[in-house]
């Protein structure tokens, strides 16, 4: 029997193995579980002698040891060969199979950076409504009752006020959230409203009937105008970059005073003088008529507050000169941010 | 407003540049808009003596001129403006020079030009006899310059307009003036400020003010009827003025600050009008019936014709200049026709009143008018500057068209002015700007700027505020003024700032938009920003009730800027498709795209911030087109509401929801074909549904679109995805996996089976998920076939009975409930 097992190992050791195909082949015909020649002699073990039993068992085992060896190196050296056609032949320059991928708009980016910026400095976010009344958006920030502005040349009104009373509108800007926010809370406030306002303009390159804004409050004891200048320097160079000139000039708004308008100098080659100021934003103390209207002491607290829109520095920061490609959404537009 | 550098000198005598003054005065609140040069240098321009002329020999229209330029030596210069002539003094550009002329290919556009000696049509010219435009003088090109005949030749011609009082070169400075600055509307309060920034004196021109009565109260009356409208009338009269074209000097200081010169009663008015800030009017005495003004409120009704020939019929309460017989003014607004003064008028009255600020507002406002005079009264002017600027309008007339001013005048002045006094803290200047203003300099601002600073005790003064300051009412308007003056640049930035001890809470919705925002885009879909308003029509067209989570009638406005704006959007829907339609119009095919914005609906039972109102944020997500881009292996799937309904499973699930059902609605609506409705609870969220074919074909649109609306205020309630949660352990046991397929009748819907193995499934089922469903010929004409995956698992290794006995469970509620048949 001897002999037989042998044999089989002789016959084994001469099996050609070029392909999967005679991988399986071999494998069947000597391990298959059914007729494998291998398989076939342990099954005949008992008919082999008794004292010769153990050295047949042991060269058997041995065999079946070497047909399986046999096996993987095949399966190794056909799996190394396929990798080895697989790493010469495969195309790389194939494109990709992409997935569709989405953008998020510019003026929400725009908006998320300012809003960042501010966040570091411990303001949180709040909102507010779009239709507001007269109360919030003109009345508690010191409107006197004529104000232009309240005029339905410039507001959009949705009920008609007389003489500043009830009147229901569109809020023209973000600073209600102001009124709502210390009507709601004490101080230390410091909050940042950003939204969307809405204006009675034609709509063209340089204006639309809407817009956003981000508008920023700090009430508490001993806030100061040095305060302001220094928060907003900081904003400035943040998102301008730490190079930003700024100014910050006297200006008007009914609900701050003293008010400043504050503009960065903007670098043109082709302007006389290199460049020309841009406003970027409109700020100021709160003045004490809207600390008054929200039952805030104004003798003991002082507060700053600032307004700035999202689509001037978003325009500027991507060389946008027309504001109405934010609101087309044209994917060749969308895609680039 | 434009101010005059040169002019604005007369008041101030300060050394600064245009440009330097400019940016002084922007720092100080007057913002400038632009420093607008006029005039050119003029150096080698000279007095020029045209001694003879003749005839060019080569050419008809050119002349030449034999010039002595005072240095015995005439030239000659060939000219070719219809007026020279010989004996004439003229401004002779002289070689060298170089002026600002038209440029060749661009007229309307100056460039520099330097004088060459040259030979026109074979004659030599050394120089140019100048036109005033050629100077920068005026833009009349009409013919050369001709001087006085007593002018100097030889002189340089800068000397010689000097002495006339003309500067060859001035700059009109644009500047902003906020409705806080009244004041700040005429050359002295400009210079005011002016003053005050640099330390040096004010200077008021000097002016003999007439006390009421004498002759003139005799000529005139003045009655006021409307003492709140009108609480101070003064009335100067002139005799014998010669009306003619205004001199030099005055032409050229109104052209530079923009306005036409008239004639001189009426270039007087306007010029004391820009100095001193308050408005006059120039009546034509003898049309004055009845030698009586009296100033009262209109009935309403009447018709009047203005200075500028315009018709108008007069609101209700319009206040009114008449004469004994009819009106002759608009208040504060304009003069009439029937009073004007022409060329033929030698008596005038000057006006000179103070018109309350919101009764002129009114009446320019109803009548549509707006004019220098009623821009200033609107703010609010001087308010006791009256007299003043009568007498010195009286003095200047007198001195530019003779004549003689009836001595006295009258002063009408029901209402004498209260000059308020208010206190200042120094304290409170710190408090306010965070610097310490000393004492010393505020007192000195503040005397500046015309208030009277007493300082009553350290730290504290008394300030009496200036009549022409009307908005300065508080404590905290002078803390502006002396914040501006001192200076915000002097401001210091403090080197460190304080936090409020409390960390910023971040706003749920906001958390979780910008997180929302992170998953759709990374899904592929792009974020768009639409007009929130809409035509009514269109409004309407999207309120379906059926898909709003909110009920209620659209909301407009009562003043749309155009039809196509009028309504508020109920829904984010229409915005989007309109992206999708100029999309797809511009080659895309890949259409998905979400938005997040507020929607509006009319509601009284969604109490809102303001009542009567809903307000909600709404997030929409929509797609159309194919599912991937063109691939070499890969064929694009046109999308459809599955693709949808699982972004919109992936978006809810992101936000940790209490559980969500999702109702099929197998009908459709005017916007939808069908949809699927979301609610918690009782509450609707939102929908999912198919865009109605008429809606598609309305946008154009070629492939079928999906939308999904959901309510993000009421998802933000629900969501816990900010909620602090403790983790559920991984298992660390195996799970088993089983495959069963069932064929059930064609119309069973998959959601109930799967509702069914989730119920029966339990305790052993973790998942479930359907890998294939399938119609056709394999299976009875009226069956199909769905086949599930189950995922079961436990707390321990599972035996393969218990997973059998879940299985067979599962399977049995199938075959009993649902009819169904177990495929094998």
């Amino acid at each position: 029997m001897l002999d037989v097992v042998e044999a089989l190992r002789r016959e084994m050791e001469a099996e050609r193995i070029a392909t999967e195909d005679e991988v399986e082949t071999f494998r069947i015909k000597y391990l298959g579980q059914k007729s494998g020649s291998i398989t076939n002699l342990f099954k005949k073990i008992r008919e082999v002698a008794p004292e010769d039993r153990r050295a047949f068992g042991q060269q058997l085992n041995a065999l079946k040891q070497a047909t399986e060896a046999r096996l993987d190196e095949s399966r190794d050296i056909l799996r190394r060969a396929a990798a080895e056609a697989e790493t010469q032949t495969i195309d790389l320059t194939l494109p990709g199979r992409r997935p569709l991928t989405g953008s998020v708009h510019p003026l929400t980016q725009t908006r998320d950076d300012i809003v960042r910026i501010f966040e570091r400095y411990g303001f949180s976010v709040a909102d507010g409504p779009e239709i507001e009344d007269d109360w919030h958006n003109f009345t508690a920030l010191n409107f006197p009752p004529d104000h232009p502005a309240r005029d339905m040349q410039d507001t959009l009104f949705v009920e008609a006020s007389e003489g500043g009373e009830g009147g229901v509108l569109l809020r023209t800007h973000t600073s209600p959230v102001q009124i709502r926010v210390m009507k709601d809370q004490a101080p230390p406030i410091r909050v940042l409203a950003p939204g969307r306002v809405y204006r009675n303009e034609t709509i063209s390159y340089k204006s639309y009937c809407l817009f956003h804004q981000v508008e920023g409050l700090y009430v508490d004891e001993g806030v100061t105008f040095a305060d302001l200048k220094y928060l907003l320097h900081a904003f400035a160079k943040a998102f301008f970059g730490e190079d930003v000139r700024m100014r910050f000039r006297p200006s008007f708004f009914p609900f701050t005073e003293p008010s400043a308008e504050v503009d960065i100098w903007w670098s043109d080659e082709n302007l006389p003088g290199g460049g020309r100021w841009l406003e970027i934003l409109g700020c100021g103390m709160v003045d004490p008529n809207v600390l008054k209207a929200v039952d805030i002491d104004p003798e003991k607290y002082t507060g700053y507050a600032f307004g700035m829109g999202v689509e001037r520095p978003a325009m500027l920061r991507y060389g946008i000169d027309d504001i109405r490609v934010f609101y087309e959404n044209d994917i060749r537009f969308l895609e680039q941010f | 407003m434009k101010i005059s550098y040169n002019w604005l000198k007369d008041y101030v005598a300060h050394t600064l540049g245009p440009q330097e003054l400019a940016d002084k005065l922007t720092m100080a609140g007057l913002e400038e808009e632009e420093v607008i040069p006029i005039g050119n240098a003029l150096d080698g321009v000279l007095v020029g003596h045209v001694l003879e002329t003749a005839q060019h020999p080569n050419a008809d229209r050119l002349t030449l001129c034999q010039v002595d330029l005072g240095d015995g030596e005439p030239v000659q210069i060939v000219c070719g403006a219809p007026n020279v002539a010989g004996g004439q003094k003229v401004p002779v550009a002289t070689v060298g020079t170089t002026l600002m002329l038209p440029s060749r290919d661009n007229p309307a556009e100056k460039v520099a030009v330097k004088l060459k000696k040259a030979k026109l049509r074979g004659e030599v010219s050394n120089g140019m006899i100048c036109a005033e435009d050629e100077l920068g003088l005026s833009d009349d090109h009409a013919g050369i310059m001709v001087l006085h005949d007593d002018a100097t030749v030889g002189q340089p011609f800068e000397d010689y307009l000097a002495a006339l009082g003309i500067a060859a070169q001035d700059a009109a400075i644009d500047i902003a003036i906020t409705p806080n600055r009244p004041d700040a509307t005429s050359h002295i309060g400009v210079a005011r400020d002016v003053a005050a920034l640099e330390n040096l004196p004010l200077q008021r021109p000097e002016v003999t003010v007439p006390e009421h009565g004498g002759a003139a109260a005799e000529q005139i009356a003045i009655e006021i009827e409307d003492p709140d409208g009108c609480p101070r009338y003064v009335g100067i009269i002139v005799r014998g003025v010669e009306i003619k074209e205004s001199p030099a000097w005055l032409k050229q200081r109104l052209t530079a600050i923009g306005l036409r010169p008239r004639n001189n009663v009426v270039d007087v008015t306007n010029y004391v009008m820009y100095e001193c800030g308050q408005p006059l009017h120039a009546f034509d005495f003898d049309q004055i019936a009845g030698a009586k003004i009296i100033v009262r409120a209109s009935e309403g009704g009447e018709p009047f014709t203005t200075l500028d020939s315009k018709e108008h019929t007069l609101p209700e309460g319009t206040l009114l200049i008449c004469d004994a017989e009819r009106p002759v003014a608009l208040a504060g607004v304009m003069g009439g026709e029937n009073s004007e003064v022409t060329d033929a008028t030698t008596n005038i009255l000057i006006e000179s009143a103070y018109f309350d600020p919101s009764t002129v507002r009114r009446a320019a406002k109803l009548l549509g008018i707006s004019t220098d005079a009623s821009y200033r009264f609107e703010r609010g002017v001087d308010r006791v500057g009256q007299a003043w600027a009568a007498a010195r309008a009286a003095a200047l007339i007198t001195e530019l068209g003779g004549g003689e001013i009836v001595p006295g005048m009258v002063d009408a002045h029901p209402q004498t002015p209260e000059s308020p006094t208010l206190e200042l803290r120094s304290q409170r200047v710190a408090q306010v700007l965070g610097v310490v203003v000393a004492d010393d300099e505020i007192d000195q601002i503040l005397t500046a700027l015309g208030f009277s600073a007493e300082h009553v005790a350290d730290g504290s003064f008394r300030v009496g505020v200036p009549t022409w300051r009307p908005d300065v009412e508080r404590e905290i308007d002078l803390v502006e003024e002396v914040a501006r003056i001192y200076g915000y640049d002097r401001i210091p930035e403090p080197a460190h700032t304080a936090l409020p001890n409390r960390t910023p809470q971040a706003l749920p919705a906001d958390q979780l938009r910008t997180q929302a925002r992170a998953l759709l885009s990374g899904l592929g879909y792009r974020e768009t920003y639409t007009n929130s308003l809409l035509s009514k029509e269109r409004a309407e067209t999207f309120n379906q009730p059926a898909l709003a989570t909110v009920a209620g009638d659209v909301v407009e406005t009562l003043n749309p800027i155009t039809q196509e704006m009028t309504t508020l959007r109920p829904s984010l829907l229409p915005g989007v498709l309109s992206v999708m339609a100029h999309n797809q119009n511009h080659g895309q095919e890949v259409l998905r795209f979400y938005e997040f914005g507020h929607v509006f609906h009319r509601s009284t039972t969604h109490p809102g911030a303001v009542p009567g109102y809903a307000e909600q944020e709404a997030v929409l997500i929509a797609l159309s087109g194919p599912t991937t881009t063109i691939g070499w292996d890969q064929t694009p799937r046109t999308s459809d509401i599955y693709d949808l309904k699982g972004v919109t499973e992936a978006l809810l699930a992101s936000l940790r929801l209490p559980p969500i059902a999702m109702q099929p609605v197998n009908e459709a609506t005017s916007v939808s074909s069908y949809h699927l409705s979301l609610s918690a609870g009782e509450q609707p969220i939102g929908v999912i549904a198919r865009l109605s074919d008429e809606l598609m074909d309305a946008h154009d649109l070629r492939t079928p679109v999906f939308f999904a609306e959901l309510n993000w205020s009421l998802l933000v309630d629900l969501s816990t995805a900010l909620d602090a949660h403790t983790y559920a352990a991984v298992p660390r046991f195996p799970t088993v996996n089983r495959d069963v397929a069932v064929a059930v009748a064609r119309q069973q819907a998959v959601g109930p089976l799967l509702d069914a193995i989730r119920t029966v499934g339990q305790p052993l089922l973790r998942d479930v998920n359907v890998f294939d469903l399938y119609e056709g010929d394999r299976i009875e004409a009226d069956q199909k076939s769905v086949a599930f995956a189950l995922t079961l698992g436990a707390d321990r290794t599972l035996k393969d009975a218990e997973v059998d006995r879940q299985v067979n469970a599962i399977v049995k509620r199938l075959v009993d409930d649902f009819g169904a048949v177990l495929r094998q």
